[in-house]
């Protein structure tokens, strides 16, 4: 290789030097920002894990996986998975290997960094760099990759069903102009390096193209205005980059490290939160994730336009979008960033003023406490109790409302020969998680301290919960050292492998509902199965297990009237039934009930179902 | 012991109360003029045994110019959804109460 | 020729319009979906308001249209137009053809156990309003017999005024319905305290205050104005009812020996499956929709087609022999205006 220009330098780079000084900077100022929000003991732990090897090698995978190979969206649809590991890996390697061919053949121009750029324009091909063929070979083809990816996204653009996606994000006037800058990069960058391809060298794609351009055109001066053209799209897309959805390309690389670290939203606009909106790619996924898709109005109050709506600070939006919503939480379980739309909401709810400061003090927890320390003996002979467990059994407020919950836990519970007391029998205080998802967490705090009072001085060792909204808040926020939390449905699946409750099976057929708190709030979606099962034969909805669609009832949205849930909920009862179940089973009072007001078949909890299975084989 | 102290009224006077914020929040959330004082929600509210806590007497309360008293008996609310469960009208106390909560200015009340 | 008139429903409304349509010299059909005549009052003890026995109403009823053509067992399994007339076809192979329908369809009782929170089906001591009257009929009842009955709970508005039962709508007997079961079950039960959970008592009709004032002076029953959000069961075996007095503005509690809800009337789904094949228009309740709701409420907006009785909307039996003998008239006078 020889170099044809002594300087190295021709002004068609400026527009791409502009661009890359602008975003190179933006990017710096807006990382330091973040890390300077973080809270301190976060900021002391993000530092920590950049020297853990451990985290870092997580990190290195995390980087590859999914900034460059979208594995999430390869599990979601395999061509939606080509079109963006195409563009991202293809265009991370040209840019690899064109620094590779800078520092072999013109290692001197290495701290000229539009050089491995805009390589082809500098330099001659000679005799002696045949060698360099392979390069040239591997250039082309990924520009190919990268093409081919483009062709997808057009497409996408026109037929987005047919990468699996019902609904698309509506582009912004910013994320439009980044679209075509990035869609014209390439094209002009195979047409620039075509024009030059007899000069600089070129492979089966620049080489032949340079053929055919010379067919027609056999003027080396048209060469440069087409790379003037491609520097001019690369400098525009890096300059609209930090105002289009394509921020999340540099944002995405600050968000895993600080993920991995174990970092959480604490503020509702600073820190990681606002990286989580900044590495929102604006994709839609969370579009068709959303239950509250089933009525169109709701498609705006997603994720990406919560996020988008931060970003301009309209506060009106904001709040409207994160009172609306359920915290199903299928939006997180399935964004390919990791942006975590539930948290972000509550972390919106939570800077909002209200003019009550409420007190719990006056809230006796000893004649509460009076109330469930008399652990009585399961009058049941045929089991032999050679443990001393005692469970306090929580059924939680909901559970109160649909009182076969907790009638027939009490009775399998009798049955398996437990010595149980149930602690809210006659009313309690609130685990606080309606409270936690209404923002409010110092209040919730106040009870979980009230609670974990109650429960440590009843003696009891095992905590069972009917509840999934509980179970969340008992596992996540709850200190009880020495006390096993447990949702039923484990402890029920527990019982029958230790062989302390027998159970006939039927060949009723269940479909199991996975309660949004049980299965994305606390990843329990084996057990229920496992214990179903058992008492009859298990079909699978369409969408299940961390993909689950809610059932409408959720605490979680504080705006969603009565009427506008009615949607939803048939929306997922038709989910439910596609393989014509006897029974609909699931594993929380809230879905229960808010399924049993429209479903067209009995609606049981795994409880229910247990209890009966039981009493089959005593008849 | 039967002799007569001055003190305020216990009565209402509707003349003076003014509608302006229960106004404002029957605009925001329009479901407060649907309650039909059933008691579903005092009935179930876990809270009500120690504040006598009741959506129902917070909605009379305030239309009847009582705000302080309103207030005096949400410091126990705990959010929990239970009045939103059982609610005949549908209506939505959580956000009802939220919604109280933002628009009735502390210094406001009376 | 004598005019055909297909009756739907063999409750009393059916009845009635066939013993009507009789004596003006008509040939009416009754189809009767279930094995016997009726409907709901068959199955009822005594009515109010002066406690006549419901099968002495309903005997006479059938005496009176024993000469009309009825089938029993027989369901609707389509209903379409031909020019100017229907073709009703039943479940037993029988296509009947007719210029005139008369939807008698009734009402459905609300399904208690819907309302979870009541824990009918659940609860040993929790019973519906129906469930009493066949003990009255029957005293076959084994959550009543061989109990010791102290207190006794009813409940009014269940699966009525209640959109999450989605029913937002009044069902207009239960109040009275309750006050009626109160009085009788403290006459089977001297000892027992009986409390009566409203929201609002609605007692519109012909001496129904006589009733209440009844009720509380005579029988010295308990009425709450409050409605019951929960029931627990305790460890005897009695249920724990947790009401507001909205009255004092206190939340309350009581053990019951016996709860007895009173379930409402809901849309018969009979009825608006029959009437989606004549594509009849359904109201906001429910329940099918007359032409207008003061002066046609026995006319559909349908040529031909009638209505009588609680397809409409609840109804007392008074209302609903009342619309029964509107309805035939009507019929009878639409005949005349078109034999001229």
């Amino acid at each position: 290789m020889r170099e044809i220009y002594l300087s190295g330098y021709n002004n068609f780079v400026l527009p791409f030097m502009l661009g890359m000084i602008f975003v190179l900077s933006w990017c710096i100022i807006g990382a330091i920002r973040v890390i300077l929000q973080l809270p301190k003991e976060d900021r002391k732990r993000f530092f920590m894990s950049l020297v853990n090897p451990k985290i870092m090698l997580k990190n290195i995978r995390d980087w590859f996986c999914d900034c460059l190979f979208h594995v999430k969206l390869w599990k979601r649809n395999k061509l939606l998975g080509y079109m963006h590991s195409s563009i991202a890996f293809g265009w991370f390697m040209i840019i690899v290997i064109g620094h590779i061919e800078v520092f072999l053949y013109t290692p001197e121009r290495v701290h000229q960094i539009w050089y491995p750029i805009f390589f082809r324009y500098f330099v001659a091909v000679t005799e002696s760099t045949m060698k360099g063929s392979f390069f040239f070979f591997l250039m082309d083809f990924f520009l190919l990759v990268i093409l081919s990816g483009i062709t997808l996204a057009i497409i996408k653009r026109v037929r987005s069903r047919l990468f699996g996606m019902r609904r698309t994000t509506r582009a912004s006037i910013t994320d439009l102009i980044g679209l075509y800058a990035l869609w014209s990069i390439f094209p002009l960058r195979l047409l620039a390096e075509g024009f030059t391809a007899d000069i600089s060298g070129g492979s089966f794609l620049t080489k032949s193209l340079n053929g055919v351009l010379h067919s027609f055109l056999s003027d080396h001066m048209n060469m440069l205005p087409t790379w003037w053209a491609y520097s001019i799209a690369l400098g525009i897309f890096m300059c609209i980059l930090p105002f289009s959805r394509y921020m999340h390309i540099p944002a995405e690389i600050l968000l895993i490290p600080m993920r991995n670290a174990g970092i959480k939203v604490r503020h509702a606009r600073k820190g990681f939160a606002k990286l989580q909106v900044y590495s929102c790619p604006s994709c839609g996924v969370c579009i068709d994730a959303c239950p509250m898709g089933a009525v169109k109005a709701n498609i705006k109050d997603t994720t990406v336009y919560l996020n988008r709506q931060i970003k301009r600070y309209n506060e009106k939006r904001i709040e409207e979008i994160s009172d609306k919503c359920l915290l199903c939480g299928k939006c997180t379980a399935l964004c390919p960033v990791g942006v975590e739309g539930d948290r972000m909401r509550i972390a919106q709810r939570s800077i909002r003023k209200y003019n009550l400061s409420p007190d719990y003090s006056n809230i006796d927890e000893n004649m509460l406490l009076e109330r469930c320390n008399k652990f009585v003996s399961s009058t049941n002979n045929d089991v032999s109790s050679t443990q001393n467990q005692k469970v306090l059994y929580f059924a939680g407020c909901m559970t109160a409302l649909t009182p076969v919950i907790s009638k027939s836990t009490q009775s399998v519970l009798q049955k398996a020969g437990i010595k149980f007391e149930m602690m809210d029998k006659d009313g309690g205080i609130c685990c606080g998680r309606p409270m936690l998802m209404a923002g409010r967490k110092e209040q919730a705090e106040e009870m979980v301290a009230k609670n974990t009072a109650i429960i440590k001085a009843s003696g009891a060792d095992t905590l069972l919960l009917s509840c999934p909204i509980c179970y969340k808040i008992f596992k996540e926020k709850y200190h009880l050292e020495g006390i096993e939390v447990i949702h039923h449905t484990e402890f029920f699946d527990r019982l029958i492998n230790e062989g302390r409750l027998s159970i006939k099976g039927s060949d009723t057929r269940f479909v199991y509902h996975d309660p949004c708190e049980l299965g994305r709030g606390c990843g329990v979606y084996e057990e229920p199965r496992r214990v179903i099962g058992r008492a009859g034969v298990l079909v699978e909805a369409d969408k299940n297990g961390k993909e689950s669609i809610c059932c409408g009832g959720s605490l979680g949205s504080l705006t969603l009237s009565f009427e506008r849930r009615k949607a939803l909920t048939e929306n997922a009862l038709n989910n439910l039934t596609v393989a014509s179940p006897d029974v609909i089973a699931t594993a929380c009072p809230l879905c229960r009930s808010t399924f049993n007001r429209y479903s067209d078949r009995p609606v049981k909890d795994i409880a229910e179902i247990i209890d009966e299975a039981t009493r089959r084989k005593n008849r | 012991m039967f002799g007569f102290r001055i003190s305020p009224s216990s009565a209402i006077n509707l003349d003076n109360v003014s509608r302006d914020r229960f106004s404002e929040l029957c605009r925001i959330e329009p479901d407060a003029l649907r309650c039909m004082a059933c008691g579903s929600c005092s009935a179930t509210c876990p809270a009500a045994e120690f504040s006598g806590m009741s959506v129902r007497k917070v909605l009379l309360y305030l239309q009847r110019g009582k705000e302080e008293e309103a207030f005096k008996i949400m410091n126990n609310c705990m959010l929990c959804g239970k009045c939103t469960m059982v609610c005949p009208r549908g209506i939505n106390t959580r956000h009802l109460l939220l919604t109280i909560c933002r628009i009735y200015e502390k210094e406001d009340r009376r | 020729m004598k005019e055909i008139v297909v009756i739907i429903g063999g409750g009393i409304a059916g009845l009635e319009a066939a013993s009507q349509l009789l004596k003006l010299g008509y040939t009416p059909i009754i189809v009767e979906k279930s094995g016997q005549l009726g409907g709901h009052v068959a199955q009822w003890n005594r009515l109010f308001p002066d406690m006549t026995p419901a099968k002495d109403l309903v005997s006479d009823l059938i005496a009176s249209s024993k000469d009309a053509n009825i089938f029993l067992n027989a369901e609707i399994s389509f209903i379409n137009r031909l020019k100017d007339n229907y073709n009703v076809m039943l479940s037993n192979g029988i296509s009947i053809i007719s210029r005139y329908i008369l939807f008698t369809t009734g009402f459905r009782l609300f399904e208690a156990q819907k309302k979870e929170e009541y824990g009918y089906g659940i609860y040993n001591q929790v019973i519906t309003n129906a469930d009493l009257e066949h003990w009255f009929n029957t005293g076959k009842d084994d959550r009543i017999n061989g109990k010791e009955i102290k207190s006794i709970g009813f409940v009014h508005c269940v699966g009525s005024r209640d959109e999450k039962a989605r029913n937002s709508q009044c069902s207009k007997v239960c109040c009275i319905t309750a006050i009626k079961q109160a009085i009788e079950m403290k006459e089977k039960f001297p000892d027992a305290e009986i409390y009566c959970f409203y929201m609002d008592l609605r007692l519109f009709g012909k001496k129904f205050e006589d009733f209440y004032i009844k009720a509380q002076r005579d029988h010295g029953i308990h009425f709450i104005r409050g409605r019951v959000s929960e029931v627990s069961e305790n460890i005897d075996g009695n249920v724990i009812v947790k009401a507001e007095d909205t009255l004092l503005g206190k939340p309350i509690k009581v053990t019951l020996n016996l709860l007895v809800l009173m379930s409402g009337m809901v849309c018969n789904p009979d009825s608006t499956r029959s009437a989606s094949m004549l594509s009849l228009p359904i109201d906001s309740d429910g329940f099918l929709k007359s032409s207008d709701n003061v002066m046609h409420i026995t006319s559909s907006p349908r040529n031909g087609i009638y209505y009588a009785g609680a397809c409409t909307g609840p109804k007392t039996v008074p209302e609903t022999l009342a619309e029964a003998r509107s309805a035939v008239l009507e019929i009878h006078s639409r005949i005349i205006g078109q034999q001229k």
